[in-house]
């Protein structure tokens, strides 16, 4: 008999997170993430390459190693696409919530009272799609906190301001 | 609070007579830092450089003296009682300006190293809240004055919070020279240091030793002892009788050693009550004195092994907003008090909650919770052993060990997974874990600062999720617990945090 109950409160009447609809990251974030796959694939290939042409007996393994790296990106690739596809965020009344992770599915929800403060940054390729990362920092240290990738900018600045808002407003 | 004839508000110097403390703390460095160069120096310099050696060394001493005097004279505090705010100017190349709100301090700590001991001083310690990391050291200060200057500091900082830390308001009348409500007697000391901590000892001593084995090598490379006379010895002297004597040294060693180091922290233990706070008194060396705000714990932990319970006695440890700071310093702001009854332990915890917490409802983890822990303890070993056993050895050889240690690590793992569990309650999240030591910590729901639920791809069938929450001191976790249950904990928390008026410190 595990499940939980307690008497002043019907726990089944509180607000479920699990039924929050979450939104999708900026379908543009995918193109940067699939830019910085490339340019880690070329990184690759352009060091295999080079001691291919440095070291004449390496060369030999050309066919492997570039099955090798095709394998490795095609890999990347995939994997990118399951965790862009699984990352969502919701803002409720008083808390954000941001799920994530493909083995292991992580939700982390952090009330609006509790946030210390928020931060945008903005990358290099992220900034040539209007994109921008969100980061909302707590008192409970490093693992309390959450990035957010892939937020179009305005929708960025707008939470940022929400939250900073509540924050302000909270305490 | 009435007046008194310490005036901080005028910017004031340290003791006079922290010329000297000044002087000498700095000589102490030099001398910690430079002895071994300079011994290797004079050692091998002939006699004409040795004298030039020694007036440098001369001069040395005097701009040391000359720096402390000014040191001295460019350190000024004073508390601006307007702003509520206590102010410090230092620096004598580099000048530098610390300005601390009153309504930020965390703590303030009077502690006393054995230099100052030996001179009469106190080292007063500003701890701030906050991930700004501003801190003020006062470090030659005489006993009154710094106590003084301590009650200021606080009086002001809950002067200006507000209504709920005026929780303890029967014992506000209690005279301030309160009675100890907890004393440590040597004989308490001595159960103590037979009983626990032996982890930190360990590590202690390991690193003593690693440390002392570096430098009997650096002996052994400057005379050039033959190493393989040394190595020789070594190999003829350990027979199996002599190892077992060995392990028998160490352990006596280790608890004479850890008797010792509780002499040393907590002699002279003694825990007061000061309105809603609570002062710590300890050490015999140097003595520290630490100050908690009960509001102000995140954590609460109390830790018993088996000998404990026999001994009807605990370790607690109060955790306050440390995250922000870096390892050392989050020592210094948790507060240990070991050797409570559980009467006492209740006592404490009722300061700090206003009463003993409830444990409530139980959980326990879903049975796979030993999986993780078999195949890293038990299946990664013994398929190491196979493997070196293809090999050398035969593997019969090797059965008992195995056998005995499969057998310590099946045990250890299922009094892990027997002592994981989480009490919930309306007020209280209690987890309790461990194997030998098993620990509660408790913490007020209002205290989270985030909830994080976790779920393995291969767990979703079973149903099974983890929950971790994040607290200003830490975070708490449940493993393996029934994913609706915890999805239904992560909601009620969420409520409970996002419905309180109460702040988190």
């Amino acid at each position: 008999m595990e499940n939980f109950s307690n008497e002043p409160i019907d726990i089944n009447s509180l607000p479920r997170y699990e039924e929050v609809p979450l939104n999708a990251l900026d379908p543009n974030y995918w193109k940067v993430i699939v830019l910085n796959i490339c340019i880690s694939i070329l990184l690759i290939g352009t060091a295999s390459g080079l001691v291919f042409l440095l070291k004449k007996e390496t060369t030999a393994y050309i066919v492997p190693v570039i099955i090798a790296i095709v394998v490795f990106g095609a890999f990347l690739f995939v994997l990118f696409r399951m965790s862009f596809k699984r990352r969502g965020l919701a803002v409720r009344e008083k808390d954000i919530i941001y799920s994530s992770g493909i083995l292991s599915a992580k939700t982390t929800i952090i009330p609006f009272s509790r946030i210390q403060h928020v931060a945008l940054n903005e990358g290099l390729f992220s900034r040539m799609y209007n994109l921008g990362a969100l980061e909302v920092f707590t008192a409970g240290g490093a693992t309390g906190n959450v990035k957010i990738h892939g937020l179009e900018i305005n929708l960025a600045n707008k939470i940022k301001e929400l939250l900073a808002k509540r924050v302000n407003n909270g305490i | 609070m009435e007046s008194s004839n310490y005036d901080f508000r005028t910017p004031r110097k340290q003791s006079a007579t922290g010329i000297i403390f000044m002087f000498l703390n700095t000589l102490q460095k030099l001398i910690r830092n430079l002895a071994i160069p300079l011994f290797v120096i004079i050692f091998k310099s002939n006699i004409a450089a040795r004298y030039y050696i020694f007036l440098a060394l001369g001069i040395l001493i005097i701009l040391v003296a000359i720096f402390a005097y000014f040191k001295y004279h460019s350190f000024t505090f004073y508390l601006d009682e307007d702003d509520k705010k206590f102010v410090i100017n230092e620096g004598v190349f580099v000048k530098t300006n610390l300005t601390i709100h009153l309504d930020k301090i965390q703590q303030v700590n009077i502690n006393q190293s054995l230099l100052q001991r030996i001179i009469g001083f106190y080292t007063l310690q500003i701890d701030t809240a906050g991930s700004d990391k501003k801190e003020g050291t006062i470090r030659a200060m005489d006993k009154t004055s710094a106590e003084e200057l301590k009650k200021r500091l606080l009086s002001r900082a809950e002067n200006s919070d507000n209504t709920e830390e005026f929780r303890f308001v029967e014992s506000v009348d209690e005279p301030i020279v309160a009675i100890p409500f907890l004393k440590l007697s040597p004989l308490t000391l001595l159960k103590i240091g037979a009983t626990s901590n032996y982890g930190q000892t360990i590590a202690l001593v390991i690193a003593f030793l690693a440390a002392g084995f570096q430098s009997l090598k650096d002996i052994i490379d400057i005379f050039e002892v033959d190493k393989n006379q040394v190595g020789q010895a070594f190999q003829q002297g350990v027979t199996l009788l002599s190892i077992a004597f060995m392990i028998f040294g160490v352990l006596i060693f280790l608890l004479i050693f850890n008797i010792v180091r509780t002499f040393i922290k907590y002699f002279d233990f003694e825990v007061y009550r000061q309105e809603n706070s609570l002062v710590v008194n300890s050490g015999l060396l140097a003595k520290k004195n630490t100050f908690l705000n009960a509001y102000r714990v995140q954590i609460s932990i109390y830790t018993q092994n088996y000998f404990q319970k026999k001994m009807n006695m605990l370790d607690m440890r109060m955790k306050q907003n440390s995250v922000t700071q870096s390892d050392k310093e989050n020592k210094n702001s948790d507060i240990e008090i070991p050797g409570c009854s559980t009467i006492e332990k209740d006592k404490i915890l009722t300061m700090i909650f206003n009463e003993v917490p409830k444990e409530g409802i139980k959980l326990s983890p879903n049975y796979r919770y030993v999986f993780l822990s078999l195949f890293f303890w038990i299946i990664i070993p013994s398929t190491i052993l196979l493997f070196i056993n293809n090999w050398r050895y035969p593997l019969v050889d090797y059965v008992p060990y195995f056998l005995t240690y499969t057998l310590f690590a099946a045990t250890m793992i299922y009094y892990s997974y027997r002592n994981h569990r989480l009490f919930v309650s309306e007020n209280y999240v209690i987890k309790q874990q461990g194997i030998w030591d098993i620990e509660h910590q408790i913490i007020q729901p209002h205290k989270i600062q985030a909830i994080t639920i976790k779920q393995m791809l291969w767990h979703r069938s079973a149903n099974i999720g983890h929950i971790t929450c994040h607290t200003a001191a830490g975070d708490i976790n449940f493993k393996f617990g029934n994913y609706d249950t915890i999805k239904n904990l992560m909601n009620y928390w969420l409520y409970q945090v996002e419905s309180s008026e109460k702040d988190w410190m």
